[in-house]
């Protein structure tokens, strides 16, 4: 059964803006999305990104700017011209109409014959994981088998792009986990092209191609889930983006090397994202995520002298409060197992295994 | 039932008996007219008195004017209904949803008919009426009663729609439905119980409607409240007007039960909302 959808078709962003009176909602936004891949508009709330997606589906006229599948201009199209599939965040499957009856309600409106639509409705039930319950109403299915019904019924008339709109927000922690891999299962089989919006960067982090952090309607940064995790570009990215330690610097290049001054003493090298950080003598902050800070033995040679002040049990880690000379405090995590028989208020040797810089603005 | 039981102490008794001492007087005081009428319709006086003999003969003496009367205001008050139903839905859908300009102010436009003494509305449609030759006319009195049943139609299905998320019409729009599809296989059967529940009242509203229809009636158009008023006036209370009474409370309470059996008793108790999913 061939259930990928082959008419795939590169989305183009450009120069889209937004505002709603004198709030910018969204500045100037420009994306090339690449057919059949799963990009993530990632970012805290009002920050534009639930904007852009409404924009994309027609629900919403952008003040300026274009959005094209391939060559074609769709943004002048009203939402039902568009074929885009939306899945809400509260899923809004039909309540007086049956599953199968939901999910062939595009295929319906597209015309299609009885028996292709009860074909294709087996189908999608099957890449769901529901078979059986075509003739269930929504409201006999849990909230997990209510967002796949949702899934389904985007994806069924095969559109051009698939927007899904924290769809994994309504379900408990444990069922978002498994959701998060199905979802992230289904859009690969059915190689269909998709953004997803939400504002759980682990959620990002998991499931994404690639993610567009935004911010205050702009993007900072876009790129692997890698890349936005181990090189942030700015400020915003290296706090929003996974747990960081954040220390203020500034740049130092007079040995050619890249690294960065904290203090009158302490000099540590450290990687940057781009040209937003190269100018000799620059504020920035260096970042050190707590899985990089490792702890020895204090009599060590070539570690940073400290002392544990915290320590905050949470199953597979620790997370441990260390007052570090030269660096204030930092936060480490560390596997349960590796400082089990660390007390509180013992000296270390503090290791910093990897560091970032980002330009450190006012 | 929760888990530590409460000792039912002298307070919390007299507590209850006084509450329950105080629904048991509301409930009289509503149902009182009503049981009234039906138990005098059965003796054939308002004068009831206990233990009384049941009877069927002032039901029987009803005159034919009464029944042309009765089935003429059944004819008018379902095709107001119905009329005034089929022009307030996509009018409030339109107004809900369309973000008119002014939108609060056709809102409270159309109440006037609610708001404005009838009896001043009637005399109003009266002065048009009589130069379209529709007083003292089925037309004309089915015309008034749109007139008050559309103010009713829109104020309900106006509360209807506010309380459907739009969710359910964006989600019927991406997957390729226009606008009239969407009202059509979304909307409507999603406020549905609603307007079922509106009808009723509406329908209510037009069988019992007297002051407006006052002046537009006439011996050629006569619905059966104007026709027991004037009946009351001249000869007092007869008891084939009782029975007529009766009858009337029959019809409420047959239309109360078709609509609460068809939805079921969760939206009846005081809900006019639609479901939500």
């Amino acid at each position: 059964m061939n259930m990928s959808n082959n008419a795939a078709q590169p989305v183009h962003i450009d120069r889209v803006r937004k505002t709603f009176g004198e709030f910018v909602a969204v500045r100037e936004l420009s994306l090339d999305i690449e057919a059949g891949e799963f990009v993530t508009f990632l970012g805290p709330s009002g920050c534009g990104k639930s904007t852009t997606l409404k924009m994309l589906s027609g629900l919403l006229p952008q003040d300026s700017g274009e959005i094209r599948f391939g060559n074609k201009r769709i943004d002048m199209l009203p939402a039902n011209k568009r074929n885009i599939g939306l899945v809400f965040q509260n899923y809004a499957l039909f309540p007086h109409m049956s599953v199968a009856e939901n999910i062939a309600f595009g295929l319906r409106m597209r015309g299609w014959s009885r028996a292709d639509k009860d074909k294709r409705v087996e189908q999608l039930l099957q890449l769901v994981r529901l078979e059986g319950l075509g003739n269930r109403k929504p409201e006999q299915l849990s909230g997990g088998q209510q967002q796949r019904v949702a899934v389904a019924r985007a994806l069924a008339f095969n559109p051009d792009l698939v927007l899904l709109d924290e769809p994994l927000s309504n379900l408990d922690a444990k069922l978002r986990e498994q959701v998060r891999l199905d979802l992230r299962d289904i859009q690969r089989r059915a190689n269909q092209t998709t953004i997803f919006v939400t504002h759980d960067q682990v959620e990002a982090l998991v499931m994404s191609d690639r993610i567009v952090l935004m911010n205050k309607g702009g993007v900072e940064q876009v790129g692997t889930p890698y890349e936005l995790y181990a090189t942030p570009a700015t400020e915003f990215g290296a706090r929003f983006v996974g747990a960081n330690n954040l220390i203020a610097g500034t740049l130092d290049k007079s040995s050619g090397a890249i690294q960065a001054r904290i203090g009158p003493e302490t000099v540590q090298p450290v990687s940057t994202h781009s040209n937003n950080v190269e100018k000799d003598g620059m504020d920035i902050w260096y970042c050190v995520r707590p899985e990089h800070v490792a702890m020895r033995p204090q009599s060590s040679a070539g570690h940073f002298g400290g002392r544990v002040m915290d320590k905050i049990y949470q199953g597979t880690t620790v997370l441990i409060d260390l007052d570090v000379k030269g660096l204030g405090t930092v936060r480490a995590e560390r596997p349960a197992l590796e400082v089990g028989d660390l007390g509180v208020g013992t000296d270390v040797g503090v290791h910093i295994e990897r560091s970032h810089a980002v330009a450190r603005l006012g | 039932m929760s888990a530590a039981r409460l000792r039912l102490t002298p307070a919390i008794f007299f507590g209850r008996a006084a509450l329950a001492v105080y629904l048991l007087i509301m409930l009289l005081w509503l149902t009182f007219p009503v049981v009234l009428v039906l138990l005098a319709s059965f003796q054939g006086t308002l004068e009831v008195s206990f233990p009384a003999p049941v009877s069927f003969d002032a039901y029987k003496t009803i005159p034919p004017s009464y029944w042309e009367a009765f089935w003429f205001t059944i004819r008018a008050a379902l095709l107001a209904t119905g009329i005034a139903l089929l022009v307030a839905i996509p009018a409030a859908w339109a107004m809900v949803r369309g973000k008119l300009a002014g939108r609060r102010i056709m809102s409270n436009l159309v109440l006037i008919p609610d708001v404005v003494p009838q009896l001043i509305l009637g005399i109003a449609l009266l002065t048009v009426f009589i130069p379209l030759r529709l007083s003292n006319s089925f037309a004309g009195v089915m015309l008034a009663l749109v007139a008050l049943s559309l103010s009713t139609g829109l104020r309900f299905t106006e509360a209807l729609l506010e309380g459907l998320p739009d969710e359910y019409e964006q989600a019927a729009q991406s997957l390729g439905a226009n606008k009239f599809t969407t009202f059509r296989l979304v909307v409507l059967p999603l406020i549905a119980p609603g307007v079922a529940i509106a009808a009723l009242f509406i329908f209510m509203q037009n069988l019992i409607t007297f002051e407006l229809l006052f002046f537009i009636s006439g011996p050629s158009a006569t619905p059966i409240a104007i026709r027991l008023f004037s009946d009351i006036i001249d000869r007092g209370i007869v008891p084939y007007a009782v029975a007529m009474a009766g009858i009337l409370v029959y019809v409420a309470i047959a239309f109360y039960t078709l609509v609460a059996v068809s939805l079921g008793p969760k939206y009846m108790a005081g809900s006019v909302m639609s479901r939500k999913g």
